[in-house]
């Protein structure tokens, strides 16, 4: 008698596809809410880290607030706080992103699961994508709680639609997460990458004018500013917010966020298939 | 039958064991280079948008309302001094808590506690090599920061390095209290970044603390590192202080031995129950 046996026991297809991707999610979401620290991470860091620079402006505009008016001629601002709290928030979000979906792959490597997931029947890019979900979930709660807080404690009012904030911020997220897919694959490779992770978020930090305007800087610096898409996300999100910029005013920052979004998706999938072959081939993915 | 320990501990053994654990931790830094370049130039792109934004507040280039709050429009000299000294308050704080957390992690924390050498040297002892590679590093980012933006100390060097020695040891106190404070809830990440943040914010890193809302001024001056920072910089930038140089001395030797024996002593307690709970090996 004859015993016939299926190829694989996994039967992928796209209703398994998803059912990984919604596991990954959910394990995500557990993971994160497990530590109580979380609480720390919404509620504290939106409102210290900008504070750090809010509180250096008002050392730099003295006693009598004189150096303020020449801030607010420079930069066309209407409201020091908000210009400063939308430009480290951006600064935040890509480092946020940097180290949780950056480093998604390698904390699985640490935890010495990664070899076992790869070798089970599913979409590998479900791994990667299963993290970004609760990510988004978290950082619109962030960016919730800094809106809040900023106004209950500090008067910042918004000048601008809600919507078209919340259209620039959108235009952002292929870029913003595109560049951690990429980075994610790339520490699977490298391993240490934590002084990567400093490297890009110190490039928004000094090119991107997240306190600044970027016409401070000098010429040289302006064109690399040109080249990264957090310069116009915090362009954008400054007209949206208190400028009550529409659609039209916006679009000189909404289509190359759209064009780099374009971009870092391509790049970060193509690494990440790039990735998963070399690891199969020189079996890297287990080590560490 | 008469049971003796095989170890030995004596003053030499103990040495050794700070060494070996001081050598151990060099071996892992410089095993990434990458760590010691990002060490050098992140103080410097954290204060780069800092140097940017006093432009926009500056007219014919001088930051007068910062000189009016500090004595100095030199702002740059200013913060990069609050960066060099900042660069050590992380190095005890990250030092014990993270290295602690880390040991949790690695899953030796608890093979190194049952070794017969004291637990707080221990911990001195994973700040030795942090310390010197910060020196270096501190040094070369001056030198860097000094090229991009200046830095013009008018001073004695050797009277503000003797200012921040008893603020440094104090630390030490701090980051014994901190170390079981990380024992005993062990996810350490989200509190060292926070508290160091906040401590650094507050103690004035990057701007005279005059300048901060009156509410928040308290807070400020009850931090000892405060008036470390604010003594260096008197020495050093001329810079006004906010108590006469040698009353802020005072309250750093006092705050020496206050923290020294506050931070062994919650140290201990917190080390004495998490071994009666079991927890130290669980991360």
């Amino acid at each position: 008698m004859e015993t016939s046996l299926p190829n694989s026991l996994g039967q992928s297809g796209l209703a398994s596809d998803l059912r990984a991707l919604f596991a990954v999610m959910r394990r995500e979401w557990v993971i994160f809410t497990r530590y109580p620290s979380w609480v720390i991470a919404l509620f504290i860091w939106p409102l210290i880290f900008p504070m750090l620079y809010i509180l250096t402006a008002r050392a730099l505009a003295g006693p009598d607030g004189s150096g303020m008016a020449v801030f607010m001629e420079t930069t066309g601002a209407t409201d020091f706080i908000g210009y400063i709290v939308i430009g480290t928030t951006v600064w935040m979000w890509q480092n946020i992103v940097l180290w949780d979906v950056g480093f998604s792959l390698r904390n699985e490597q640490m935890r010495g699961t990664l070899e076992s997931n790869w070798l089970s029947p599913t979409w590998r890019f479900s791994y990667l994508l299963g993290h970004t979900g609760p990510q988004i979930v978290s950082m619109f709660m962030f960016f919730s709680i800094t809106a809040l807080e900023f106004a209950l404690l500090f008067g910042v009012k918004l000048n601008g639609s809600v919507w078209m904030i919340l259209l620039t911020a959108l235009a952002a997220v292929p870029s913003i997460y595109g560049l951690g897919f990429a980075f994610a694959s790339l520490v699977i490779t490298v391993k240490e990458a934590n002084a990567f992770v400093f490297l890009i978020r110190g490039l928004v930090m000094i090119f991107c004018g997240i306190t600044f305007p970027v016409s401070l800087l000098p010429g040289w610096m302006q064109s690399v500013a040109e080249w990264l898409p957090q310069t116009y996300l915090i362009h954008g999100m400054r007209a949206a917010a208190f400028s009550n910029a529409g659609i039209r005013e916006l679009a000189p920052d909404l289509i190359p966020l759209l064009l780099f979004g374009t971009f870092w998706l391509v790049v970060g999938y193509f690494t990440f298939l790039w990735m998963e072959r070399r690891a199969r081939r020189t079996g890297a993915i287990g080590q560490y | 039958m008469e049971i003796t320990t095989l170890s030995q501990p004596n003053l030499r053994t103990q040495l050794r064991a700070v060494y070996v654990i001081a050598l151990k931790d060099w071996k892992v830094f410089w095993r990434y280079p990458l760590n010691a370049v990002s060490q050098i130039f992140q103080p410097i792109i954290w204060i780069t948008p800092v140097y940017f934004m006093g432009k926009a507040f500056s007219v014919n280039g001088q930051a007068l309302g910062f000189a009016a709050y500090s004595g100095t429009s030199d702002y740059m000299s200013f913060i990069l001094l609050g960066t060099v000294l900042t660069n050590f308050i992380l190095t005890v704080f990250w030092g014990m808590g993270y290295a602690l957390k880390n040991d949790m992690d690695a899953g030796v924390l608890e093979s190194n506690w049952l070794t017969p050498v004291p637990r707080l040297l221990i911990l001195v002892g994973r700040t030795l090599s942090s310390l010197l590679v910060t020196t270096i590093t501190s040094a070369i980012m001056l030198l860097i920061g000094a090229a991009l933006f200046g830095f013009k100390p008018t001073g004695s060097v050797l009277a503000a390095f003797l200012t921040a020695i008893p603020m440094l040891i104090g630390l030490y106190g701090f980051g014994f209290a901190f170390a079981g404070v990380v024992l005993l809830i062990r996810e350490a990440n989200t509190l060292v970044d926070v508290s160091s943040f906040l401590v650094q914010g507050f103690s004035g890193t990057n701007f005279p603390v005059k300048s901060l809302p009156t509410w928040l001024i308290p807070i400020a001056l009850i931090l000892p590192l405060t008036y470390g920072l604010d003594a260096v910089r008197g020495f050093l930038l001329g810079s006004d202080t906010l108590l006469p140089i040698p009353v802020e001395i005072a309250i750093l030797i006092v705050f020496m031995f206050g923290m020294l024996w506050f931070g062994a002593w919650v140290f201990h307690r917190v080390e004495r129950r998490v071994r009666t709970l079991g927890t130290l090996g669980q991360h």
